[in-house]
């Protein structure tokens, strides 16, 4: 991926310039800070600082220690050891009221607001404007200062207006003008882009830009390399609870940062096709009622399909009508010579089609379960006798499965939901692989998995399609699409525009066949930049 | 997002053992407490009494646990109870041989879940209304086919089986654990089990992984309605009448059974076990106040009290959900 970049990176693999960690000028400062949990030690003697009106990344895989960290600068958790300073003055905030009253905001990745209240109500949650001696709310004064501060934001945003009615960006931007609300002196994002489109992406850097230009410090937590790299001046890298390294993103390169935070690098390891001349399933004019239209293509023997297009050009829900989740208008699916019943998900699996659903805790996992369960569900029959699960069967191949797999740690027996994303993600493949389908439908394997366990995702997509596997991987990054995919399929509002064969494979040829095509070529040009 | 395994909990599957523990604990406490203040209370024949007491509510809230653990709730237990009793008690009267006068009401409670299940899961209405909606048209069909008058002449065959004991053990009590034997296998070694289990803790996720979601949320209904017409059945057989007014609040007793059992009315947890103490808890202490001498309006206090204090212990242990 080409992000443009702010600075322009160096490619000079020298150390960087060591950051002067004891700066007068830090408006936050976070002196050997450590957090121990019962049996595990979440940070360990982590220190950094934040300039004013600095964007400062916050990177490391799943366990490295980022959410323990915004934990304890929301006050959420306190911190064993170590001081935190704001502006030079040492805080001890106990509770996250007194955080906020510090000046330190969170924006969650999971936004917090009540649905039904207006925007301006949600703003002054818990703290209202009130009149008549601070009897009743002064709904008419919250709308106003309401208004003031969404102009400098989003002008378009109704403060009278329900917030569920609002886009997630949207309600986003409502949580930042709450943390100015607050006059908040460092606002810290966690993985802010998680459920965003490109395009909105843009605005929140914009956004984001824009606040940092007026001093406010801004704590980025992110996956995506690219977006990081966009939007933050510094950042601080995590691994294991440890500090590793504060760099300044205008002299190191995406694989550097990446390189600090699992030790190799897996974006550029090369492709190897095992696809094989003989097609296992054929799509034959596919419609629902709403956007996909025609959806005609086959699906090679052991070959990864890639599935490009922007958000919104009816990647998911052409998996799904092929999954049996959705019904499909007309068309139909033929797999090994056979027309598939395409009802429901169960005659589809029966069949042999799996989907691995991009929002694994809505559509993925029963959590409470054991990954056993999960595992087993759509091929109970497999595993049962005489109507009693065979209970130690089971076991032994989920336990054979997720070791193969290298789920951590390999304890079937407990529950999902008490498993890394990653890991929970191993578990569903296992359960398809359990049911021996034959096609696998992967929508976005590596949203919102670390970094270590995504190489993890590309390889075991590589040993399936060796095994034989037909697959199908609808993913938003292009780097990922491009190294999993033998081919690439393009969709554009709600059509297969074009399927790229391998050597056509690129990311402007991917972007040029996803954008409308009544928009220009300057329109082109900017979506490219957005893709990528 | 990080996760550090320690700092969210959540119960994992050998974890349901300990909530029942608990539910025991809680059991062995209100009982250790009894036997102080009343001695007659922990003597075989009281303790016994108690369980024949609480078998018919027993029965009722096994059903309802799995209609919970699904992620539903039946209100209509009593008049589907009331329903079966009638239908039962009018074929016994008209000579039809008893086993088959049985499963004509058990039929009868069946086809009741089986309306409930189908609005459920095919209709797709929320299951609070549909029973809600089947609470009154069950009652109104057993008070217009009775006229509102309780059927009487029960063969003496049937109501001598149901009032036996075998080994010292009342009848009813024997049905109950026998049902609780099967229910559980079911729920923790069968597919079935799974499904609910699933359906109850993820509805959508159960149905990508191609688990039959409505099949399995209509067997939990007629499971649910064929238990109510057993536990008439033995409230029939006791009476020696079928009475249309049968069954009035039983759902209340269900659910709490349930509830302090282990159930989660958001679905996907409950426990067989659990829910067998919860019945003989309440039981337990009904006896246990009767046996003392207390008034009624104050029996029903104590009912209220524990159940909100065994749901307040429940959410302390479980940490933060």
């Amino acid at each position: 991926m080409a992000p443009a970049r702010r600075h322009s990176p160096s490619r000079r693999d020298g150390p960087h310039e060591s950051i002067d960690m004891t700066t007068s000028a830090s408006r936050l400062s976070l002196v050997g800070v450590s957090k121990s949990f019962p049996g595990i030690r979440a940070l360990d003697n982590v220190s950094f600082d934040v300039r004013p009106g600095e964007v400062h990344g916050l990177l490391g895989e799943n366990g490295a220690g980022k959410s323990t960290m915004l934990n304890i600068l929301s006050a959420v958790l306190q911190a064993t050891q170590g001081k935190i300073f704001i502006d030079g003055q040492h805080v001890t905030p106990a509770r996250p009221a007194d955080a906020r009253a510090a000046g330190i905001a969170m924006i969650h990745q999971e936004l917090q607001h009540i649905p039904q209240l207006s925007v301006a109500q949600n703003l002054f949650l818990g703290r209202p404007l009130t009149t008549a001696g601070g009897m009743l709310v002064d709904r008419r004064a919250q709308e106003r200062r309401a208004r003031e501060i969404l102009a400098g934001l989003d002008p378009r945003i109704d403060p009278r207006a329900p917030i569920h009615t609002l886009k997630v960006a949207q309600q986003q931007i409502v949580e930042i003008a709450r943390a100015l609300l607050d006059d908040a002196k460092v606002i810290a994002m966690d993985e802010p882009t998680s459920s965003l489109t490109p395009s909105e992406f843009e605005s929140l850097a914009a956004l984001i830009a824009r606040l940092a230009a007026q001093g406010k410090s801004i704590i980025y937590v992110s996956h995506k390399m690219d977006e990081v790299f966009r939007v933050c001046d510094r950042a601080t890298i995590l691994r294991d609870g440890r500090f590793i390294d504060t760099v300044d993103l205008s002299q190191i390169t995406e694989d550097q940062v990446i390189a600090k935070m699992v030790g190799r690098d897996i974006l550029h390891e090369r492709h190897v096709t095992h696809a094989r001349p003989e097609v296992v399933m054929q799509v034959e004019d596919l419609s629902d009622s709403g956007l996909i239209r025609n959806a005609s293509f086959a699906l090679h023997k052991g070959e990864v399909l890639g599935l490009a297009g922007l958000v919104g050009s009816g990647r998911t829900e052409l998996l799904r009508l092929i999954a049996g989740i959705d019904s499909a208008k007309s068309g139909r699916v033929i797999l090994n010579g056979k027309p598939v019943d395409l009802r429901n998900p169960r005659s589809a699996i029966r069949a042999g089609i799996g989907l691995v659903p991009e929002e694994r805790k809505k559509d993925g996992i029963v959590r409470e379960r054991p990954v056993s369960s999960n595992i087993a569900l759509p091929c109970m029959g497999r595993f049962s006798r005489f109507g009693l699960v065979r209970r130690r069967a089971l076991h032994a191949e989920a336990t054979s499965l997720m070791k193969k797999m290298g789920m951590r740690p390999p304890d079937v027996n407990r529950a999902i939901g008490t498993f890394s994303g990653g890991n929970q993600q191993k578990a569903i493949i296992g359960r398809w692989l359990a049911a021996d389908v034959d096609i696998l439908l992967f929508d976005e394997p590596t949203r919102g998995i670390d970094v270590g366990a995504k190489s993890e995702i590309y390889d075991l997509i590589a040993q399936l399609a060796q095994a034989g596997k037909s697959i199908i991987v609808v993913s938003s990054e292009l780097p990922e699409i491009i190294r999993l995919s033998d081919r690439v399929m393009v969709m554009r509002e709600g059509r297969i525009s074009t399927i790229l064969n391998a050597d056509a494979i690129s990311e402007d040829a991917i972007a040029a066949n996803a954008i409308p095509k009544s928009q220009g070529p300057l329109a082109v040009a900017q979506s490219i930049e957005v893709l990528s | 997002m990080t996760d550090i395994p320690t700092s969210t909990p959540i119960r994992s599957g050998p974890r349901i053992n300990l909530r029942d523990a608990g539910t025991f604990f809680g059991l062995v406490l209100i009982f250790a407490v009894f036997a102080v203040l009343t001695p007659v209370f922990l003597t075989a024949p009281n303790l016994i009494n108690i369980l024949q007491q609480s078998s018919i509510n027993a029965c009722i809230a096994l059903g309802m646990t799995f209609v919970i653990i699904s992620g539903g709730i039946d209100l209509s237990v009593g008049p589907t109870a009331a329903v079966s009793a009638i239908v039962g008690a009018t074929l016994m009267i008209a000579g039809v041989p008893i086993p088959l006068a049985v499963m004509g009401a058990i039929a009868t409670g069946m086809a009741c879940g089986l309306f409930n299940g189908t609005l459920v899961a095919i209709a797709g209405l929320q299951p609070f209304i549909v029973t809600l909606g089947g609470l009154s048209l069950y009652r109104a069909l057993a008070l217009i086919f009775t006229g509102g008058n309780p059927i009487f002449g029960i063969p003496t065959e049937f109501r001598d089986a149901i009032n036996g004991v075998v080994l010292g053990v009342p009848v009813p009590v024997i049905v109950v654990a026998v049902i609780a034997v099967i229910l559980w296998v079911v729920l923790n070694r069968s597919p079935l089990g799974e499904y609910i289990l699933a359906v109850g803790g993820n509805p959508e996720a159960a149905r990508i992984a191609g688990v039959p979601v409505a099949r399995t949320k209509i067997t939990v209904y007629v499971l649910s309605g064929g238990l109510a017409a057993v536990a008439a059945l033995i409230l029939t057989g006791r009476l020696g009448a079928a009475d249309p007014t049968m069954g009035n609040l039983w759902e209340l007793d269900a659910i709490a059974a349930a509830a302090i059992g282990g159930a989660s009315l958001m679905g996907g947890k409950g426990s067989v076990v659990g829910t067998l103490m919860g019945a003989v808890i309440l039981g337990g202490l009904r006896n246990g106040l009767t046996l003392m001498n207390v008034q009624a309006f104050y029996q029903l206090l104590a009912t209220g009290i524990i159940i909100l204090v065994a749901m307040l212990i429940d959410r302390a242990t479980r940490g933060r959900a």
